[in-house]
């Protein structure tokens, strides 16, 4: 198929006398081959998209109104609008980007032959590409590794993400994620203990060991915090057993009538020390001591699937439209921008007044190519989408192929979605015919 | 009033140029990062088929940075004893060839009868070919894989190679006749006046004149069917499917067994990147011609 | 048509498990009697309990999901069943959809003689299309010797015996962390609620105790058939897969509110149980496993194939990862089962000897022997199996004697207990996020399955 149907020279008359018949045999092959494979489907789809599930009965116009009223079909339909207006566009704009900038650039020709690559590899191939970039752990998908890495250089994690009382724990209380406040309130002379659980083994690894609190001098109130937990199970719940390890820099405050009277953190071996207005308050951990770490963006889930196929899309064809452009600019006479330079323009304005205007013709054989190309898209949206997300990424061509070959099938249904396609595609067919008639009245 | 316009002038392109410079910089600056950037997904689908799966389970694939020790060729090693992968190479290659070759020749046949030679409806007829240039493969999915069954070739080698020639034909005819057309007339009648028959005037003179044509169309074709997956994915014999429904079947079927999909990814795509390479100009120019299924 | 993609690949996934567990085994070199590296079958010496016909110059096509490693070992099985018969034996894959490949095949006129079906629907369909054909006397003979009732019911459709099942799974295995049941210090628990309490110690120890792969529908449905096999056991839960009682049942609210104990508290799923809705079921595997001795999560439920999956990560089976059958939540642990059952498609001699060769022991000792396998076949001694990982789900399947269960969703219209993002999948995925409305869970089920089973 094309767009950028460019038809040259006249046809000419035979060449002195050719029988007809040889005309036909040369004709015959692609004749049977283009009736029987590529015209009469049209027929069939259209007839076919006018009978129910079993081909049995006349449905008229039922299999296209369901078309537009099923859940999962209206799903693929809004998923092809969106492909077809966003993934084009922004392929044709960084061509055009792309080509303008590696004009006078010394490695240009590398540049565009390193965009230009994954237009020959297949979609299939493209597909697991992506779907290594986008795996959701950060250690493991690129993308969210990138965005992780950006997420915590802006912002400090916690100390112990995940850090916890026990549940009916008799010291600490409160809401999942904390701030975890002391049942009581403390007093000085009598040392708080306060352990936490649910610390991963492996963040421990160079705590020190937890210590008892000395009492604080000057009515201060003294506490340690803990990991109330000996590896390999045993130890005496609340106590501070051998083995068990201190929680280092965690935030606590003292508490009086919702307002915090005094606050410190924990050293090394867990305990901290509070100055005496903290007698008589109830102490509070921060829910800032537990925030659990940051996991990235979740790419293939049901919100950014779509533009997250798409962006692999424009990966593929940014580089088609890359080339098609810079063939359209190199045809463009020098003298033009030479003048529009002369006149005073500068170069953004005689980029948008002398070169895009002349680029137009090109720009909208490639969209518009873009857009029939990506009208079908079956094998990205196939190959990235985890089966649990495919509804949310549904296409027409995936949805025609689940309703033709899938295990709830309706090829009246299928047909409807491939005589949909088909109407799509007739503007451009018409454009094409008219251009090579016009062209061949000449 | 000779000399102020001058200065003006000077200043002008003195501070253009500083611009021009910066901005030249910068411009590098950018390509590069965005060719980088372009380059990345499949360095990484490089370097993951080089790890072992359990490193790939466990860690990105740029941790082979810090440790490359973890780079091995054992995947490789597993595919080559991957008789399914293995024999899906050769399936690929034997619905490559063919579709490629059929395409070339009869579409050079009809190109030809339709620049050369004269029969009623000639231009007609070519219409209709140029207005099937756009028809969705996905219309003929269901009405051909019944036709098949019927035929009793739906899920063989045959039905695969029959609809690619099929679905390349109006874009070999067009570009073909389109190149024909601008043989000079002179060429063909001294040939005819030498007395050479039809048959021997298209192999002798058109097709040899056609080459760079031809060549691009093969290149495009080639490409396209190797690539190819939803055609193949519904007309191949699952059990001796191409490499990418291969691929395709094997992840289906472990769900993360990415060491094997990586590396097979990767085989399937070195013999198109080496047409590419190889072939870069005439695909460029298969491309410029509008060929973009 | 029963079977379903999901379905199907399910069954797929499970194909996969054995030779990468017998594999995986092999590596650890558990210290099992078998010396024989790789375990090339020792065929010689096999005693015979079965008589076959002689078959000279007879040939047979045998049809079947295996590949891989899992095709080899079955191919063994081919050439002992060759070198007593004397018939030729090819092996074909189906693919997965193997329903579809029969179907095509019989249109072409050329079946297979004999393909395994996946599934009880696809044997079923089998026989109702008029595929499939019965076994003789000497089948059935071999059939009574060795198999419980149970077995051999699931191969009959009215009464006529079709199926042998030769290879079955076991879906009711909870597999664990080592490492992270040191490290907590607990044991394997027996029941229900000590499961419960082993989970909450692994929390405090720092370590989400279960992973949950909510992203998949169907590992929800198989949560909920366990517990619903061994709270209300084997006769409601016939009634329930057949739709005769409703979900609306109080012994589908005593499950749900079972399941909500794990569900409805955040701290015993990895990530609580928006994590566990996102989670795919592989990536819950490997986050139990992922490093070994520092995993994200310490158990997780599924069937045998779980171990393919381990050994995609750095984990051993036998060493770091190990496995316990499904905790009792009534009287018995519950045993899900599933397997692959032996259809003839064009009666004749060869295909019906060879039906009996695989109701022998004989033949199920071949397979067992190499690992990543089970068989319902009572007679084979579990001794055979190659370590304690395969023993454990052999020993449970052959001890539920006639109370083990196919799975119910399987059974189930597709449009009820196979389709993604509907039926019972989407209301227990509902479920999951909110395990508070067990009512809520209830109606949606029995609406949805109102519907389906029509």
């Amino acid at each position: 198929m094309t767009s950028a149907v460019k038809p040259s020279g006249k046809p000419a008359k035979s060449v002195m006398g050719t029988r007809r018949w040889v005309a036909m045999l040369f004709l015959l092959p692609a004749a049977v081959l283009l009736l029987a494979i590529v015209a009469y489907p049209i027929i069939y789809s259209i007839i076919r998209s006018f009978f129910d599930q079993s081909g049995d009965s006349f449905v008229a116009f039922d299999n296209f109104q369901a078309l537009f009223t099923d859940e999962d079909n209206l799903t693929a339909i809004k998923n092809n609008v969106i492909w077809v207006i966003v993934a084009p566009s922004v392929c044709t704009a960084l061509g055009l980007i792309f080509a303008v900038l590696t004009e006078r650039v010394s490695f240009g020709a590398a540049f565009k032959m390193v965009i230009f690559m994954p237009m020959a590899i297949s979609m299939l191939a493209a597909g697991v590409i992506f779907s290594l970039v986008y795996q959701q752990d950060p250690e493991r998908g690129v993308a969210n590794a990138v965005v992780t890495g950006i997420h915590d250089t802006f912002s400090e994690s916690s100390a112990w993400p995940g850090a916890r009382p026990r549940p009916n724990d008799d010291v600490l209380a409160g809401p999942q994620k904390g701030p975890y406040t002391t049942k009581d309130t403390v007093s000085a002379g009598s040392p708080a203990l306060l352990p936490l659980v649910a610390v991963k083994p492996q963040d421990l690894e160079t705590a020190k060991p937890a210590t008892e609190p000395k009492a604080a001098s000057g009515g201060g109130i003294s506490g340690t915090v803990w990991v109330d937990f000996k590896p390999g199970g045993g130890g005496k719940l609340g106590a501070i057993d051998s083995g068990e390890k201190a929680l280092k820099g965690i935030k606590v405050e003292a508490v009086k009538d919702g307002k915090t009277v005094a606050s410190a953190t924990t050293g090394d071996d867990g305990t901290f020390t509070l100055p005496k207005e903290a007698d008589g308050a109830k102490l509070a951990l921060p829910a800032s001591n537990f925030g659990e770490k940051y996991n990235g963006v979740d790419w293939l889930g049901p919100s950014l699937i779509t533009p997250a196929i798409i962006a692999s899309y424009v990966w593929m064809w940014a580089g088609f439209a890359m080339v098609l452009i810079a063939a359209g600019l190199a045809s463009i006479p020098r003298e033009l921008l030479e003048a529009a330079r002369v006149d005073g323009a500068n170069e953004l304005q005689v980029f948008r007044r002398v070169t895009v205007p002349l680029l137009a013709p090109v720009l909208v054989v490639v969209l518009v190519t873009l857009m029939i190309n990506v009208l079908k898209i079956f094998d990205l949206v196939w190959v990235i989408s985890p089966g649990a997300n495919l509804k949310d990424a549904n296409v027409l061509a995936v949805q025609l192929y689940l309703l033709g070959f899938g295990t709830d099938t309706d090829q009246g249904m299928a047909s409807a979605i491939a005589v949909v396609l088909l109407l799509l595609v007739i503007p451009v067919m018409i454009v094409n015919i008219r251009r090579l008639r016009r062209e061949t009245r000449r | 009033m000779t000399a102020l316009p001058d200065v003006v002038k000077a200043e002008q392109s003195l501070g253009s140029r500083i611009a021009g410079v910066l901005g030249g910089t910068l411009v590098r600056i950018f390509l590069i990062v965005i060719g980088l950037f372009w380059l990345l997904p499949s360095f990484g689908l490089l370097m993951s088929s080089l790890r072992d799966r359990e490193d790939i389970n466990s860690s990105g694939w740029w941790t082979v940075f810090t440790a490359p020790s973890q780079l091995t060729f054992s995947n490789y090693d597993a595919l080559l004893s991957n008789d399914a992968l293995m024999d899906s190479l050769v399936t690929t290659l034997l619905i490559t060839v063919p579709s490629t070759l059929l395409v070339v020749v009869i579409g050079s046949l009809a190109a030809y009868a339709f620049a050369w030679m004269d029969f009623p409806g000639r231009d007609w007829c070519f219409l209709a070919v140029v207005a099937l240039l756009v028809v969705p493969v996905q219309v003929a999915l269901i009405p051909i894989s019944s036709l098949f069954d019927n035929l009793g070739i739906y899920q063989s080698l045959f039905s695969v190679i029959l609809f690619h020639t099929a679905f390349g034909l109006p874009f070999a005819v067009f570009l073909l006749r389109n190149f024909f057309a601008e043989i000079p007339r002179e060429l063909l009648e001294a040939a005819r006046l030498d007395g050479a028959s039809e048959v021997r005037l298209f192999t002798r003179v058109v097709m040899p004149l056609g080459g760079p044509a031809i060549a691009a169309l093969g290149i495009f074709q080639f490409l396209w069917v190797w690539n190819d997956f939803l055609v193949a994915f519904i007309f191949a014999d699952p059990g001796s499917p191409p490499t990418t429904v291969a691929i395709q079947q094997q992840a289906r079927q472990f769900d993360n067994n990415i060491d094997v999909i990586a590396s097979g990814a990767f085989i399937s795509l070195i013999i198109p990147l080496v047409v590419f390479f190889a072939f870069q100009r005439q695909f460029v120019s298969g491309v410029m011609a509008g060929a973009v299924k | 048509m029963r079977s379903t993609g999901n379905a199907r690949k399910r069954v797929r996934t499970a194909a996969a498990a054995a030779a990468v567990l017998s594999l995986a085994l092999g590596a650890a070199g558990c210290g099992d009697d078998d010396s024989g590296g790789g375990g090339n079958g020792k065929g010689g010496g096999q005693e015979e309990t079965v008589k076959l016909p002689k078959l000279d110059g007879q040939s047979i096509q045998v049809a079947g999901t295996w590949t891989g490693p899992e095709q080899k070992s079955f191919k063994v099985v081919l050439d002992e069943f060759s070198k007593r018969t004397g018939a030729e034996v090819k092996f074909v894959p189906t693919g997965d959809n193997v329903a579809g490949f029969v179907g095509t095949k019989q249109a072409g006129g050329a079946p297979p003689d004999v393909v395994f079906a996946p599934q009880v629907g696809v044997l079923q369909e089998f026989v109702e299309k008029g595929w499939a054909k019965p076994v003789n006397s000497a089948v059935q003979k071999e059939l009574k010797q060795n198999f419980v009732q149970g077995w051999q019911d699931l191969g009959a459709v009215d009464g006529k015996q079709y199926g042998v099942y030769y290879k079955a799974a076991n879906k009711s295995l909870v597999w664990y962390n080592t490492n992270a049941f040191e490290q907590a210090g607990v044991q394997e628990p027996k029941t229900w609620d000590d499961f419960i309490k082993t989970a909450q110690t692994i929390s405090d120890s720092g370590v989400a105790p279960v992973s949950v792969g909510g992203a998949d529908g169907w590992t929800l449905t198989d949560w909920f058939e366990n517990i619903y096999l061994s709270q209300a056991g084997p006769e409601k839960y016939d009634q329930l897969a057949k739709h005769e009682i409703k979900w609306t049942d109080p012994s589908v609210k005593d499950a749900l509110t079972t399941l909500g104990e794990l569900f409805g508290e955040d701290s015993l799923m990895l990530g609580g149980k928006n994590t566990a809705l996102k989670t795919p079921f592989p990536d819950s595997i490997t986050k139990a496993f992922t490093p070994p001795d520092a995993p994200k999560a310490a158990m997780v439920f599924e069937g045998d194939f779980v171990a393919s999956f381990i050994g995609d990560t750095k984990a051993e089976v036998g060493k770091d990862a190990k496995l316990f059958p499904f905790p009792a939540v009534g009287n018995e642990s519950p045993v899900v089962s599933g397997g692959d059952a032996a259809v003839i498609l064009k009666d004749n001699k060869a295909s019906q000897a060879f039906l009996t060769f695989l109701a022998s022991p004989d033949a199920a000792k071949i397979w067992a022997e190499r690992g990543g396998f089970a068989s319902p076949n009572k007679n084979l001694k579990i001794s055979t199996y190659p370590n304690d990982v395969q023993k454990t789900i052999a020993e449970a399947l052959i001890q539920a004697g006639n109370d083990f269960r196919f799975d119910m969703s399987d059974q189930a219209p597709a449009a009820f207990g196979g389709t993604k993002g509907a039926g019972e999948w989407k209301a227990l995925q509902d479920f999951l996020k909110d395990p508070k409305d067990v009512a809520g869970a209830q109606k949606q089920l029995e609406t949805d399955a109102a519907k389906a089973y029509k």
